[in-house]
């Protein structure tokens, strides 16, 4: 069995510490979620017309300082906005209501406004499409790779692809817990490229020691 | 002469790339159309429908006799009537207090997204409010969603009660299955069209149940059915279920006094009422939506309904009534301005890599710098025309094919720079290696992808479509582009 070199075992090193405490955030303050999968609140403006994001943003800005804030179009005549922030109050509703008369010259009142509550989404059920998929891809990947490889050893070859997709994918959260990037549409995204580098990277590998061992081999007879 | 056929080709590359990004402009009634094909967004990048489903709050008005029973019917008696028959009115809510629990909004949405995956929806967010118990769900917008909506949120109660006693035969928990079949309606020389059938499969206890209420109410007389199909067992009309009577059904009634029939019940819904003609032995119910008809848009109007009637059915009853109280389509908060500040940010850093390559391999880089730039905007048509829906992992896809490209000419330079001198037969040669080192390695890249193709999911198959046609395009463009590029340069 190969020595370890010094830079690996930093690298391995680094990896654990990571992993470790990315588990111990998400048990203990848990994965910070993008404002689109918390709870939050809404409402719905009828602006009569149509109208620049930008300006809402603007308005939204001074009324929900520092905070998150989501401006949608409404429909197909695109002239009612949607607000949603992770909360709402009442004073807040009243003062953004203010400034979008103001700037749009509307009469919207605040009594026949409501504020509706969204619900947040489950982590699993963001998950959960991906989950067949990805198992499906990965036993099919473990044939191949079994097949090529087997004289690297099938066992060994399958625990590799599989400690080392799960220990990419492990370290990949636990920099979005340690970092607080919001879990969001990106992070799927991001889970797939690092699955496929994984791949890439893992490929790179097997070719080479393939090569070395048929290297080997031949120098043998 | 080689100096005409590199630029005749930078010319090509230039012009691709113009069509690319900036589209075929042809004037149409008075107005400059683009000729080219847009892209297709996902939900994710266009918006969708948002559904909120209310749990049912309200009450219903429900007369009883003395005995605290039901009275059918009820709607027609006046206050007096029922003051004078000794009834009493009632009010009762349309969601009884001891329903209204976590576990059935849970499992209300488990059965809210089976159907949307049985009715073919590849994309969708679902949400509950754990204390109100509300569902919000956002589908992609398209041809079918209004029919969509009205199916998720129907209760997808299923009775057979007795005509005349109401007493309930049969409910959702006989059920197994429920499918949509065809078939012909014909004769050796006359072809009536085809006939849509809903097919209701009932588990153990439920096929042994219909066979003794089969056979409890069974036709009397000889009636006349008409239909010579090769696969009913009954021949029911359901479509228009409220308007239709069977003529069978009224002979029936007319000819045998004391004929028992059962009635089919949807959400409390009468769908029809009807006797058996033999005994069902094989646990399934065959019922035909709508008449035989060789109209294609008829035949796709009982489908869709025998569809609807199938998912509903399939997947067991919502245990608590819900309303749709929202019901629009809300465009991404993602704007155009954000996605061309991706396609610009994109652009930037394929310029800052293609420089680097002209840098380091000095003409060759810059022959296939050209060449890379013909890749990327072919394909930006590729996936325009082969009509792939772009989703945000749809875009990393994007990302993904131009890295996977440059890995590819990078490899290729570096080979190449290695030889004193660059002819022919030496790009051949260095091409061919290029090719089977870099396939051989992304072979599992390749294995996802095709699987990603194939799975429904919106987001990932997209991902996997652009993938597709982008190691394809790798594959086929740089055996011919890329290498006409080399091999002019190279002369000999």
């Amino acid at each position: 069995m190969k020595k370890m070199t010094k830079k690996q075992k930093i690298l391995i090193a680094i990896i654990a510490l990571i992993i470790i405490a990315g588990i111990i955030i998400t048990a203990t303050i848990g994965l910070n979620f993008d404002l689109r999968y918390q709870e939050s609140k809404k409402v719905e403006l009828y602006l009569e017309q149509d109208f620049e994001i930008s300006d809402i943003k603007a308005i939204t800005d001074e009324v929900f300082p520092n905070e998150p804030v989501i401006i949608q179009k409404v429909e197909v005549y695109e002239d009612t906005v949607s607000i949603t922030a992770k909360d709402i109050t009442d004073e807040q509703k009243v003062d953004l209501i203010n400034k979008i008369n103001e700037k749009y010259g509307t009469e919207l009142s605040a009594d026949s406004t409501t504020i509706e509550s969204i619900p947040h989404t489950r982590g699993r059920d963001i998950i959960k499409p991906y989950i067949a998929p990805f198992c499906i891809a990965t036993l099919i990947i473990l044939v191949y790779m079994a097949i090529r490889y087997s004289k690297l050893g099938i066992v060994k070859t399958i625990l590799k692809v599989v400690i080392i997709s799960v220990v990419a994918q492990a370290t990949l959260l636990g920099v979005i817990a340690i970092t607080r990037i919001p879990i969001g549409r990106l992070t799927i995204p991001m889970v797939i490229v690092i699955y496929m580098l994984t791949l890439v990277g893992l490929t790179s590998d097997f070719e080479k020691k393939l090569k070395e061992n048929n290297k080997e081999e031949e120098a043998g007879n | 002469m080689k100096k005409i056929k590199l630029l005749t080709i930078t010319l090509a590359v230039i012009l691709v790339t113009a069509i690319a990004f900036f589209g075929v402009y042809i004037p149409v009634q008075n107005r400059m159309e683009d000729k080219v094909e847009g892209y297709s967004y996902a939900m994710d990048l266009k918006g969708g429908r948002n559904i909120r489903l209310k749990v049912d709050t309200s009450n219903k008005t429900v007369v009883k006799d003395s005995e605290g029973n039901e009275v059918e019917d009820a709607d027609n008696l006046t206050d007096e009537q029922i003051s004078q028959n000794g009834y009493t009115k009632e009010e009762t809510p349309n969601n009884p207090q001891d329903v209204l629990t976590y576990d059935n909004y849970k499992k209300s949405k488990g059965i809210i997204e089976d159907r949307l995956s049985k009715l073919g929806v590849n994309n969708y967010i679902t949400k509950v409010d754990d204390k109100t118990g509300d569902i919000l769900i956002e589908i992609p917008e398209n041809d079918n969603t209004d029919a969509i909506v009205s199916n998720i949120a129907t209760t997808g109660k299923f009775e057979i009660v007795d005509s005349n006693t109401k007493e309930v035969l049969m409910d959702n928990n006989d059920i197994k299955a429920a499918r949509v079949m065809y078939g012909s309606n014909s004769t050796s020389t006359t072809s009536s069209g085809t006939t849509v059938y809903l097919e209701i499969e009932f588990n153990k206890n439920g096929s042994q149940k219909l066979q003794n209420i089969s056979n409890d109410y069974k036709t009397q007389n000889t009636v006349n059915v008409t239909n010579t199909t090769n696969i009913t067992n009954e021949t029911n009309t359901v479509a228009d279920a409220n308007n239709t009577t069977n003529e069978t059904n009224t002979n029936t009634t007319q000819t045998t006094e004391e004929q028992k029939e059962i009635t089919m019940l949807i959400d409390d819904e009468e769908i029809m009422t009807t006797s058996f003609d033999e005994t069902l032995e094989t646990g399934k119910l065959q019922l035909s939506v709508g008449t035989a008809t060789t109209d294609q848009k008829t035949l796709q109007n009982y489908i869709n309904q025998a569809s609807s009637m199938a998912v509903v059915l399939d997947n067991g009853n919502m245990p608590v009534k819900y309303t749709v109280d929202e019901n629009q389509y809300i465009l991404s908060d993602m704007t155009q301005n954000e996605l061309n500040i991706v396609l610009y940010v994109m652009v930037g850093l394929v310029v800052i890599s293609l420089l680097v390559l002209i840098i380091r391999y000095k003409t060759n880089g810059l022959a296939l710098a050209i060449s890379y730039i013909g890749l990327a905007s072919i394909f930006l048509l590729l996936i325009r025309y082969t009509n792939v829906v772009i989703s945000i992992e749809g875009i990393f896809g994007i990302a993904m094919v131009l890295i996977l490209n440059y890995i590819f000419l990078n490899k290729l330079l570096a080979k190449l720079k290695k030889e004193k001198e660059v002819e022919k037969e030496t790009v051949n040669k260095k091409l061919k290696e290029t090719y089977k080192e870099f396939f051989i390695r992304i072979i599992p890249i390749c294995i996802a992808v095709i699987t990603f193709c194939f799975i429904t999911w919106e987001p990932i198959s997209s991902f996997g479509m652009i993938m597709f046609w982008g190691i394809a395009l790798i594959a086929v463009y740089n055996s011919i582009v890329t290498n006409l590029f080399l091999k002019i340069k190279a002369g000999k």
